[in-house]
């Protein structure tokens, strides 16, 4: 096993790995201090061959390099240049998922008499299982025009925090409401 | 400084070396420390004995090499492959050595006296690595020690491993000059680098 292993590590530094092997072979010869310490053997005897003199990195070199890339930052990891950061789009998400939120509680705490309409509708407040929380439909709820003006200042306060999709869908969902606001069903995502 | 291309990358198929730095570079892109380690590992003598040269100072050339290695690391995800690995990493070499002779030139003659007790120590330290006497007569011991097990190598795996190492042969012109198959060219070059090994370890131990 070991033969063959060390068979594979000569063909590698003589470029005649095939490149489907040198994957195991390179997670190998990281757990296996042996195994590195036999190819650098293998490395230095090659070099002495081609040149008979001059000086040689000492034995404990490559340690040294791998120590003093390890001391430094952890931005010194060379990540390649297309991976996106989280939060790129994780921002957006939460900015639409507040501003939904918002227009939810403000039209909850707008209803005139909603804990008795909430009753009305179906009795009880429905828990779903897996936490998915289903608010009932809110009947013959009709808004007065102070109301509407309050919600729709209050939806353009808190606008700001939303990504442009998010405001448009917020917005959508009141439009398409209005006038009446007269029947809005909620729904919440289940959340984990 | 400019460095010329020792050749032109695109009028020559790449070598089967060149062509496992690269696969060996893709992983270390990737994130896998160990195939850049193999890559140290492979360069760290010629990267060593190239700055040596440049500075006229081998006491310095560790530190400077190490050096080069941890800036290639770090620039590891701008490289792609318009070159050979070694060719990126050379003039990566050639550029801190140049800076160290400027740093070097820009310090006072009594640069020495003004060392703390502490930096005097780590100059100790660091003459330790490669010329003192005792790293010199290493040096020679392993020289030395090469020679003799590739003398003492049974004749089929010394002139593998001599058309390998010293004349730069691939397996299949090994394989052609010693007319057998390309699998025998590898075992023979294994075999002979696990001879060499065996004479090496108890002074790299």
């Amino acid at each position: 096993m070991t033969d063959r292993i060390r068979e594979q590590m000569s063909a590698l530094l003589d470029g005649e790995l095939p490149r489907d092997e040198v994957g195991l072979l390179v997670r190998r010869l990281e757990r296996d201090e042996d195994l590195r310490r036999a190819f650098g053997s293998y490395v230095l005897a090659g070099e002495v061959l081609r040149s008979p003199s001059g000086p040689l990195a000492s034995a404990r070199f490559a340690a040294r390099v791998s120590a003093a890339i390890d001391a430094g930052t952890s931005d010194e990891t060379p990540v390649p240049r297309s991976v996106p950061s989280p939060s790129r789009w994780i921002r957006p998400v939460f900015a639409t998922a507040a501003a939904a939120s918002a227009a939810v509680v403000a039209v909850l705490l707008m209803k005139p008499g909603l804990q008795e309409t909430a009753l009305v509708a179906g009795g009880t407040v429905q828990q779903a299982p897996g936490a998915l929380a289903a608010l009932p439909i809110i009947a013959d709820s009709s808004p007065t025009p102070a109301h509407s003006q309050r919600l729709a200042g209050y939806l353009m306060a808190h606008s700001q925090f939303a990504s442009a999709i998010g405001r448009r869908n917020v917005w959508s969902s009141v439009l398409a409401s209005d006038p009446g606001i007269s029947r809005v069903s909620y729904e919440f995502a289940e959340t984990p | 400084m400019q460095t010329q291309e020792p050749r032109d990358a695109e009028s020559r198929p790449a070598s089967g070396v060149e062509q496992s730095d690269l696969e060996l570079v893709k992983r270390a892109q990737r994130g896998e420390r160990g195939a850049f380690d193999l890559l140290v590992l492979r360069y760290q003598h010629k990267v060593v004995k190239l700055v040596a040269r440049l500075l006229r100072d081998p006491t310095e050339a560790e530190d400077v090499a190490q050096e080069a290695f941890v800036k290639a690391y770090r620039a590891l995800a701008s490289f792609r492959g318009d070159s050979a690995f070694y060719t990126w990493l050379y003039r990566i070499a050639v550029n801190t050595a140049r800076n160290a002779m400027a740093s070097r030139q820009r310090r006072p003659l009594d640069y020495e006296a003004d060392l703390s007790e502490s930096e005097q120590s780590a100059v100790a330290s660091r003459m330790s690595h490669s010329d003192t006497p005792e790293a010199t007569a290493l040096s020679d011991e392993i020289h030395a020690t090469v020679n003799r097990a590739v003398a003492d190598l049974p004749e089929d795996l010394r002139t593998a491993i001599i058309l390998r190492e010293i004349e730069g042969l691939s397996y299949e012109e090994i394989a052609a000059a010693m007319d057998c198959p390309v699998g025998t060219v590898r075992s023979r070059i294994f075999r002979a680098r696990e001879a060499i090994d065996r004479n090496l370890k108890p002074l790299l131990d």
